[in-house]
């Protein structure tokens, strides 16, 4: 819950729990288990009589209707005066007290009063919603509304007699819409065209913005970023050397497979299990780079396979967060304590991901075929070989007849050759020796064959590297580990999934990562498909429809609209998995073109805004702060792709860390890159975005924290590259005007008042100014 | 920690806006904007992430100051004193001590005979507690310490037990002390950060910014590290030299500006941006301010042993860790390195240990001296340790050192609520494990945060489903014994 506004986590701690919960509507409305009862039961009671047998007190469970009803008793059904469980929680004595009173929990009593009622009306055990599958359904339409996202958050907002928004004003809508399908504001050419279309026809001006923006290869970036955060991408091997890495071709695939809007289960397959499929391509080897993004330590003293280890238990952790938003992690050492995954699931899901060999990959760009060049090349070894071989006699001869002399004039090479014994001499050696006797005529043929052999090398030279994963031929063995303590194997295991979600469909006896992706994007998983639509719309309104978005679990937040979660989910099927597809769902939403200004009604009967009742004001991603401002400066570069960049950092950044690490600032265009493309050592981030709160590579981030700080303050007003950004659109502004700089980083007309306060200063001032804006690093 | 107490403040001012029960400070300017009383400053309703709290009990200190010694220093040349290594140096150390047990560099260097020590221990202060004369300074103040002989980890390699000892885990992304303490408590300066990080010796401690990262909580209560080259803090001073009132007039007018869009939008956050920029002007003259050491004494430069007060240093850190914690920074934590005497060549046991000692010894002495001086012991903790220790055992290398070890090392505590002149806990007789009062870092962590007026069970945060704390799940004890 942390993950939202700065500000805003405390106000939603306080009122987590109290706000929105239907009380209104609970007295006329039976009681439901997976939205009353269950959080009360989770937060309160499963960590001692919950899924995690060995933390179990008294022998009972409460988490099953079996365990709760007929085997543990505490739950007479209808009868809350003969139940157990209500005379503990209600009782005054503090040895009896449930939830005991050391254990810093209490229950409130509207809790009480719900827990009562809900034995009263049957105790009716549901499972969890999220373990069953998503349906989809029609909302009742409310307001004559063209989009079902807009019918269903009308009807909850009608529900609580609220409205929705007006639209955003045409500058807003271009704005937002461009920032979040690109990270890009809009040129002044793109406001200029976009504000006359909209006056003509606003829908279908607007309907062909999002078009023109979901086909640009800026999107790719923007939510090729999404994806990377999630995947832990970094340049370096982190821990404590830090060493460079070569991944970025693992980049460059997750931004080109978004632009050509692969389907998102073939996204997941290629990431996971590419390797393994049947001929794989290149870049369906380089789609595996997804789990070599985790830490390498390169500390002296180690034990590699402890790091390993390590290593592969991120990977169980992550996959489960990113795909199935899953805490898998918490099985590594014990049972889950509140959803049903035991510590033998964890490990069975380990038992895929422990198979492989880390190898890189050489990647050789289009033009250069290594097979025919490589062939080529033997080929003219074979030809140098058999020329030196048959001029051996006469070098022989050439070599006896040299004195000590003679010797003195030759090169170190031939020395050196001529030090190792005939039999013995490798090609080399024996082409410096062939060419220094003479033996062969001025014209040779030698020369133009080691020239061409040169030349392959170059061409050959030209490959990329990059950290794949390859399966081992014979599979290792996988335990148990006691406590996740690695040098206490217990029990064998062999790749599994939960027993909670539908079973693996394996194609042989010994499952692999190829079944393990495959059984992630089956259609009957009830996960995936939904962790996925509510982590796309969570980057749009700043927060999920299930709030937790990386815990569907029975320890995270029900979802607000959950007809609306299943709709985007089984769409997202439905649609072959296309993310473009639910992208335009989404912003083609009046839900999402409302405006985000606060509403007084809205603000004391919706205080975090979870009925959508407007949207939400959102501070930029840290790399797309750079972007903004490097686009309003004129300076931006667009090029797509290819190794990490160099922009200019502040001096003495990368000290910090055990290793000083050199920082050679790019030059060119290089310079102007959009954050994407800025080198990121794990220990030593680049400032400017670790302040803006861009991840750290150090673990899976599935939602970034929006923090709002002073240094955040210093960065952009006195960091040397915003600063010469300021200085490009100081010229800007001395040629276009202020009026044309406000819009460059607003995308909005000024008002005569902004003017008037922005002309107090010099025309460097203004231009620090306006990149340094609220409104410049957020979109409205 | 307990979200209404964490709110305390703010539900008293949202009383005053609101009565519903569920105002917060949006509400209050929603019904600023809708009564059109903008006569009122928006500003009103802006809550301030750093602004103090209330603990959870009353703090016996306000501020923390971690002398951290990275490398793991040697306990067994300095305050755990173990006659017996000496008659038994170059004998194989029982096997009972060592078996099953894993050790850095087991392949490589990593050795099974005892090494003798070779310093001089004698008793120093009121109660006789065991000095080396590495550290003649320290041995001089002994009567201000309390000497925990019994501190274990879970982790043998540098960065993993580093992180360990800083968040709790080995595992990367949780939350550091500095900040769990900014968190819980806020900060009482307006004008630095809460949370500031000092680093002398040849290098950085390995593992970087991760040591003071804000993990799963906001970037506001992470540690920024004061920098001894250049500007103190990144991007301190105004670019290219433009003159402070221009720095002025560009903050004010910004905050005009914002303040329109706060009012047009609605937006408390632009509330606490136009307070960040304030911050962020001010921090341009109070920390500089801060690192000019122009108005302290020569007397005041001799007890930290500072020769030159503008050659950046451990001393000088230790004199700026006083300016900080006078100027009511909550948490300031020094990085000295490198204590990592494996016997390699630039750090062995004979000449570098010693010089390491030297360096920090008279320094660390000053600032508890000139702490109490003050009258700002009493609300400071202070903590002097490493992220593991040595092994009885010599380890071979270009000379003999000593591998990590993480059974039993020595770390010290003095200030608010500490014993004087104690020790506390013993370890057998070769200084391998502890044999009476062991110390768990999860101990020290509960500990320090309990200094603070915090419940180590109640500082959480939920992140995944889970409420992370600092000590995590296992048991931890506050180290009643250590405390007055």
């Amino acid at each position: 819950m942390l993950r939202f506004f700065a500000i805003s986590f405390v106000l939603l701690s306080v009122l987590h729990g109290t706000s929105l919960s239907f009380a209104e509507t609970l007295a006329t409305e039976n009681l439901s288990f997976d939205r009353d009862i269950r959080p009360i039961l989770s937060e309160n009671c499963f960590a001692c009589h919950g899924f995690d047998a060995s933390a179990r007190e008294a022998d009972l469970r409460l988490d099953t209707s079996v365990g709760a009803i007929d085997e543990g008793g505490a739950i007479i059904v209808g009868d809350p005066d003969a139940s157990l469980l209500v005379e503990r929680i209600l009782s005054e004595d503090d040895d009896e007290l449930m939830p005991p009173p050391h254990s810093g929990r209490t229950l409130t009593s509207v809790q009480k009063e719900k827990l009562t009622r809900w034995i009263a009306e049957g105790a009716h055990y549901e499972t969890h919603w999220a373990f069953v599958p998503p349906v989809k359904t029609t909302p009742t339409d409310v307001d004559n509304t063209t989009s079902p996202i807009d019918g269903f958050i009308h009807a909850r907002l009608r529900e609580k007699d609220l409205t929705p928004s007006l639209v955003a004003a045409p500058a807003t809508l271009l704005r937002r819409v461009s920032l979040d399908l690109t990270g890009l504001p809009p040129s002044l050419t793109e406001i200029e065209v976009f504000e006359q279309a909209a006056e003509k026809d606003l829908d279908a001006a607007y309907e062909a913005l999002v078009e023109r923006l979901l086909a640009s290869p800026h999107y790719g970036e923007r939510w090729g970023r999404w994806w990377l955060d999630q995947a832990r991408y970094a340049d370096s091997n982190g821990y404590s050397v830090d060493s460079p890495r070569e991944i970025w071709l693992y980049r460059d695939w997750v931004v080109n497979a978004l632009n050509a809007d692969m389907p998102f289960d073939q996204f997941t397959i290629e990431q996971l299990a590419g390797d393994l499929l049947p001929n794989a391509a290149d870049s369906q080897k380089i789609a595996t780079g997804f789990h070599r993004n985790t830490q390498i330590n390169q500390e002296g003293g180690i034990d590699p396979e402890q790091f390993r280890i390590d290593s592969v238990f991120d990977r169980v952790a992550t996959t489960g967060t990113v795909w199935l938003g899953l805490t898998v992690g918490c099985a590594q050492c014990h049972d889950h304590k509140f959803d049903p995954l035991t510590q033998k699931d964890f490990y069975r899901m380990f038992a895929f991901l422990n198979n492989q060999d880390e190898p890189n990959l050489k990647v050789y760009p289009d033009d250069v075929d290594p097979q025919t060049l490589s062939t080529e090349k033997k080929q003219l070894e074979k030809s140098l070989e058999e020329i030196c071989d048959q001029q051996l006699e006469a070098i022989t001869a050439w070599e006896n007849s040299l004195g000590d002399e003679p010797k003195k004039s030759l090169s170190k090479d031939v020395l050196k050759a001529l030090g190792v014994k005939p039999a013995k001499r490798k090609l080399a050696e024996k082409l410096t020796l062939t060419l220094a006797s003479g033996v062969l005529a001025e014209d040779s043929q030698v020369k133009i064959m080691q020239t061409r052999i040169s030349e392959i090398d170059r061409e050959l030279a030209r490959a990329n590297s990059t950290m794949v994963m390859s399966e081992r031929s014979q599979p290792r063995q996988t335990f148990v580990y006691i406590k996740g303590d690695f040098t206490r194997p217990d029990e064998q295991v062999s790749p599994g999934t939960p027993s909670v979600l539908p079973p693996l469909r394996a194609t042989s006896e010994q499952p692999n990562r190829l079944d393990l992706a495959r059984w992630i994007v089956a259609d009957e998983n009830p996960l995936t498909s939904r962790v996925i639509a509510n982590r796309v719309w969570q980057q749009y309104f700043g927060r999920g429809l299930v709030e937790t978005d990386s815990d569907f679990g029975l320890q995270g937040t029900s979802p607000t609209h959950p007809q609306l979660l299943d709709w985007l989910a089984v769409s997202l099927r439905e649609a072959n998995w296309s993310l473009k597809s639910l992208h335009r769902q989404i912003v083609m939403s009046n839900t999402y073109r409302q405006s985000s200004v606060v509403r007084a009604d809205l603000a004391e009967a919706d205080p975090l805004n979870i009925l959508l009742g407007r949207q939400n004001r959102l501070r930029l991603d840290a790399e797309i702060v750079r972007d903004v401002a490097l686009v309003a400066s004129g300076l931006f570069s667009p090029k797509l792709g290819g190794p990490p960049v160099y922009p200019p950092i502040p001096d003495g950044v990368m000290s910090l860390g055990q290793v000083r690490r050199g920082w050679n600032v790019s030059k060119g265009d290089d310079r102007y890159r959009r954050g994407l493309y800025t080198f990121v050592y794990r220990v030593t981030p680049p400032p400017a975005l670790n302040v803006f709160d861009a991840p750290d590579g150090l673990s899976s981030c599935t939602s970034r924290i929006r923090s709002n700080t002073p240094l955040q303050a210093l960065t952009l007003l006195n960091d040397s590259a915003f600063y010469e950004m300021a200085q490009a659109l100081e010229k800007r502004i001395a040629t276009e005007g202020l009026e044309a700089a406000f819009q460059l980083c607003t995308s909005r007309q000024p008002t005569p008042e902004e003017i008037a306060l922005l002309e107090q200063l010099d025309t460097l001032g203004a231009a620090r100014a306006l990149l340094n804006l609220d409104e410049t690093i957020n979109r409205e | 920690m307990n979200p209404t107490e964490h709110n305390l403040r703010a539900s008293t001012r949202r009383h005053f806006f609101s009565q519903c029960g569920m105002g917060i400070g949006s509400i209050a300017l929603a019904s600023l904007l809708a009564d059109k009383t903008l006569g009122e400053d928006p500003m009103n309703a802006i809550e301030n992430p750093l602004r103090p709290r209330v603990a959870h009990f009353p703090p016996k200190v306000k501020n923390v100051i971690f002398l951290f010694m990275a490398g793991g220093p040697s306990q067994l040349e300095t305050f755990d004193y173990k006659p017996k290594l000496n008659e038994l140096s170059g004998q194989p150390i029982p096997e009972s001590f060592t078996k099953g047990k894993r050790f850095a560099f087991m392949g490589s260097s990593h050795r099974t005979d005892l090494l003798g020590f070779r310093p001089k221990f004698a008793q120093h202060g009121k109660n006789g507690i065991w000095v080396s004369d590495y550290l003649p300074h320290t041995a001089g103040i002994v009567d201000e310490l309390s000497i925990v002989k019994t501190c274990s980890t879970d982790l043998f390699n540098h960065a993993p037990a580093k992180l360990f000892m800083n968040t709790g885990t080995g595992q990367f992304g949780r939350p550091s002390l500095g900040a769990w303490a900014t968190y819980g408590l806020g900060s009482e300066c307006d004008n630095l950060p809460g949370f500031v990080v000092l680093q002398s010796g040849p290098r950085g401690p390995r593992g970087g910014a991760m040591h003071w990262s804000s993990g799963v909580l906001p970037t506001t209560y992470q540690g920024v590290p004061l920098r001894n080259q250049g500007d103190p803090i990144l991007n301190l001073s105004t670019p290219d030299s433009i003159p402070q009132t221009k720095q002025r007039q560009l903050v004010d007018t910004l905050r005009e500006l914002n303040l329109k869009r706060l009012v047009a939008t609605g937006d408390q956050e632009i509330g606490t941006r136009i307070n960040a920029y304030e911050m962020a002007y001010k921090m341009q003259s109070s920390a500089p301010e801060l690192m000019n050491t122009a108005d302290e004494t020569s007397d005041t430069f001799d007890m930290y042993g500072i020769k030159d007060p503008n050659e950046s240093s451990y001393a000088r850190n230790c004199l700026l860790a006083r300016r900080l914690v006078e100027r009511g920074v909550r948490f300031v934590q020094l990085y000295h390195t490198n204590w990592d005497h494996h016997g390699g060549a630039t750090e062995n046991l004979e000449t570098h240990l010693p010089k390491i000692c030297e360096e920090i010894d008279k320094s660390t002495a000053g600032l508890i001296a000139d702490l109490k001086q003050r009258g700002l012991l009493d609300e400071t903790l202070v903590i002097w340790g490493g992220e593991f220790g040595r092994t009885p055992m010599g380890e071979v290398r270009e000379s003999t050192g000593r591998n990590h070890h993480i059974d039993a090392f020595t770390m010290w505590f003095a200030g608010g609520g500490i014993k004087r002149g104690y020790v506390y806990g013993e370890t057998d007789e070769f200084g391998f494990a502890p044999i009476d009062k062991p110390c768990h870092v999860r101990d020290i962590h509960a500990t320090i945060l309990h200094q603070l007026g915090l419940d180590h069970e109640r500082l959480s945060v939920r992140f995944q489903g889970l409420d992370v704390r600092l000590t995590g799940v296992e048991e931890a004890h506050v180290l009643k014994d250590l405390l007055v």
